[in-house]
C-alpha cells in the first residue's frame, strides 16, 4: 500500500454551491427596498484614484433622480483590506443601503466585493462597483465568502487615468445597474 | 539513496501528474509529498506543526508549520533547508504588503530573500557568481517554496485572486545569501537587529531589479550618480516616495568602501541625490501628488517649480543594501521594494547537529 500524497492547501478548496432566488451560496441577500425614496445612502470609498468623485456622483445622481434622501460618505484607510467592524456597523446603522469601490486593483476589487458582502450579511443592501478588469478576482472572493455568484456592477477599464468630467459619466452609466441591485420593484 | 536501476520513473511520473491534475503546481513539476518526507521536514524544527506562522485577511486563510513544510517539500527543498524557509517567511510577513494586499497587486511583486550567517555554506546557498539564480538548489527552492504557500495555502492563484498585469521575472526565485566574505560592510542581518555571526533571513516584496554595469571609472561618485539614475527613473515612480536598494556586487562595494564610504554613507548619499525636477516630473505626468501621495498629472506648472527638485528616498530604511554576487566585473543589481523593507531579520532556528552530517539521510 504506497503512502498517499499529501495536499498543500490543507483541504481548503473552493466550495461554490448553488444559488437559489434572493441567495448566493450560502449568504441570504438583505431585503430589498421596491425603491429608493426617502433611503439614506452610504458611501464606502476605498481611496483608489478616482473613487471619491466617482462615489459622490452616484450618490448625488441617487438624490436627484431616485428620491434618496441623504448621504454618508466613509473613507476606508486600506483600500487592500476588508473594511473594519467599526465602520461596517455605522454604515449598516446609519444607511438603508450602501455603495462602495472603486474596486480597481488586485486586492481592492477583491476587498470591495467582501465588504458588500458583509453588508448584505447584516442586513444592509450594497451595490459594489468594480473595474470591468477585475472581474475574476471578484468573483473569486466571492466564492471564498461563502456568496458565489454575488452580484456587482463593473464599469469599463480603466478609471484611475479619467478626467473628473469622465468619471461624472461613468457615474452616471453605472446608475441603473447600481439602482438595481440595490432595490427589487416586485 | 538506492541506485538508478532501481527507481521507478514510471511511477513517479505518474504522481507527479496528479500534483498537476490537483492545480497545486507553479508551473514546473512538483516533488509528490508523503507522511515520511513530511516528518523529516518537521523534525527540523521544534515548533508543533499546527503553529499558525501568517495569515491572509483577505482570503481567511492561515498557514500552519505543517502546510509550510508540504508546501516546501513540493517545492524540492531538503529537510534541512525547512528552518530557513519557515525564517524567510516569517521574515516577509513583517512586510506590510504581504500581510495586506501584495500577492493580490497587479504588480505582481517578488520576494527577495536574504541569508546571512553559517547556514548558508552548511546548506551551500549560493552568495557568489550567479547569485540571482539559476542552479543552485537551495537558493531555488527555499524561494518557490514561498509561491507554493502562497498560491496552495493562502488561496492566491495567477488570474483569479492574483492580478498581476504582467508579473516579473524571477518571481518566486530569488532568494540570495549574502557575500559577507567579500563584503567590506556588517552583514544585513547585523544591521537588522541579529548577532554577528548568528544565521537570519531578511525579505521584502520587489517590483523588479534592473542592472547597474559601471566598470567605467574609479570614481566613487560618478559611480554612485549611475545608480541614482537608474533608482530615479519616473517610469518606477507612483507614488511622492519610493523605496529601492542595491545588491552590489563585491566590486563596487569594495570601491565604494576603499573611498571611504560606509554602507550608512552610500545612503545617505542616495537619498540626497536620488529624485527628479519639476520639470522631469511633469514630462511624465508625475508632477501632482494628492492627499494619498499618489502622484498625479498637475494642471499647470507653477512659476520656478519645473527646476525644482522632488528626492523620493525619504530615509536610510528606504535603502536597503546587500553585497552579492561574483568579483568579477563592476555589475550590481538595483532592487525596487515594492513597499518598505521592515529592518528586521529573522533568525534561523538552529537544531543542535542537526546541520552536520546531513549526508542523504533519507531512504
Amino acid at each position: 500500500m504506497p503512502n498517499a500524497i499529501l495536499d498543500p492547501t490543507g483541504g481548503a478548496g473552493y466550495a461554490p454551491a448553488a444559488a437559489g432566488p434572493g441567495q448566493t451560496g450560502s449568504l441570504v441577500l438583505a431585503p430589498r427596498r421596491r425603491g429608493l425614496t426617502g433611503a439614506k445612502v452610504g458611501l464606502l470609498v476605498n481611496t483608489k484614484q478616482n473613487a471619491d468623485i466617482f462615489l459622490d456622483e452616484v450618490g448625488k445622481l441617487l438624490v436627484e433622480r431616485h428620491g434618496a434622501a441623504g448621504i454618508l460618505a466613509r473613507t476606508k484607510a486600506a483600500f487592500a483590506q476588508p473594511a473594519p467592524e467599526c465602520l461596517l456597523k455605522e454604515l449598516t446603522t446609519e444607511c438603508d443601503v450602501v455603495v462602495t469601490g472603486i474596486g480597481d486593483c488586485g486586492s481592492c476589487s477583491a476587498s470591495a466585493v467582501a465588504d458588500g458582502v458583509a453588508l448584505e450579511g447584516r442586513g444592509t443592501p450594497a451595490a459594489v462597483i468594480c473595474s470591468d478588469a477585475f472581474t475574476g478576482s471578484a468573483d473569486a472572493i466571492a466564492g471564498l465568502r461563502g456568496a458565489p455568484g454575488y452580484q456587482y456592477a463593473t464599469t469599463p477599464h480603466p478609471v484611475a487615468a479619467l478626467t473628473p468630467a469622465q468619471v461624472r459619466e461613468r457615474a452616471l452609466a453605472v446608475l441603473p445597474d447600481v439602482v438595481a441591485l440595490l432595490t427589487d420593484p416586485r | 539513496m538506492p541506485g538508478s536501476g532501481k527507481l521507478d520513473p514510471d511511477l513517479a511520473q505518474q504522481a507527479i501528474e496528479y500534483c498537476y491534475q490537483q492545480d497545486w503546481s507553479d508551473g514546473l513539476p512538483l516533488v509528490p509529498v508523503s507522511q515520511p518526507l513530511l516528518d523529516r521536514f518537521l523534525a527540523q524544527t521544534g515548533r508543533a506543526p499546527q503553529e499558525i506562522i501568517g495569515s491572509l485577511e483577505a482570503t481567511g486563510r492561515d498557514c500552519t508549520v505543517e502546510l509550510a513544510a508540504i508546501n516546501a517539500a513540493m517545492a524540492g527543498c531538503r529537510p534541512e533547508y525547512f528552518p530557513v524557509v519557515l525564517a524567510a517567511f516569517e521574515a516577509l510577513m513583517l512586510d506590510r504588503a504581504a500581510r495586506g494586499g501584495g500577492w493580490q497587486s497587479t504588480s505582481g511583486p517578488a520576494p527577495l530573500i536574504v541569508v546571512n550567517g553559517p547556514v548558508r555554506g552548511e546548506l551551500g546557498l549560493n552568495a557568489g557568481g550567479g547569485v540571482f539564480g539559476p542552479g543552485f538548489r537551495p537558493n531555488a527552492t527555499v524561494a518557490r517554496s514561498i509561491g507554493l504557500i502562497v498560491r496552495n495555502v493562502f488561496g492566491v492563484k495567477p488570474q483569479v485572486l492574483e492580478q498581476a498585469t504582467q508579473g516579473l521575472p524571477g518571481r518566486w526565485s530569488i532568494c540570495l545569501a549574502e557575500n559577507e566574505e567579500e563584503s567590506p560592510w556588517e552583514p544585513l542581518s547585523v544591521e537588522a537587529g541579529q548577532p554577528p555571526g548568528d544565521s537570519a533571513v531578511s525579505a521584502a516584496l520587489l517590483r523588479t531589479c534592473e542592472f547597474v554595469d559601471n566598470r567605467h571609472t574609479q570614481d566613487p561618485e560618478q559611480v554612485l550618480w549611475d545608480f541614482a539614475d537608474t533608482i530615479s527613473r519616473t517610469g518606477a515612480l507612483i507614488f511622492r516616495d519610493a523605496s529601492c536598494g542595491v545588491v552590489f556586487c563585491p566590486e563596487h562595494a569594495q570601491l565604494l568602501a576603499a573611498a571611504g564610504f560606509s554602507k550608512a554613507g552610500v545612503k545617505d548619499w542616495l537619498v540626497e541625490h536620488c529624485g527628479r525636477t519639476g520639470a522631469e516630473l511633469r514630462r511624465a505626468g508625475k508632477d501632482g501628488v494628492n492627499e494619498n501621495n499618489v502622484r498625479f498629472a498637475g494642471d499647470t506648472a507653477a512659476p520656478g517649480s519645473g527646476n525644482s527638485f522632488s528626492r523620493i528616498l525619504p530615509s536610510r530604511q528606504h535603502v536597503p543594501i546587500v553585497v552579492a554576487g561574483a568579483r568579477n566585473a563592476a555589475i550590481s543589481m538595483v532592487v525596487r521594494v515594492f513597499g518598505l523593507w521592515s529592518g528586521t531579520a529573522v533568525g534561523v532556528e538552529s537544531r543542535a547537529g542537526a546541520w552536520a552530517g546531513q549526508a542523504a539521510p533519507e531512504g
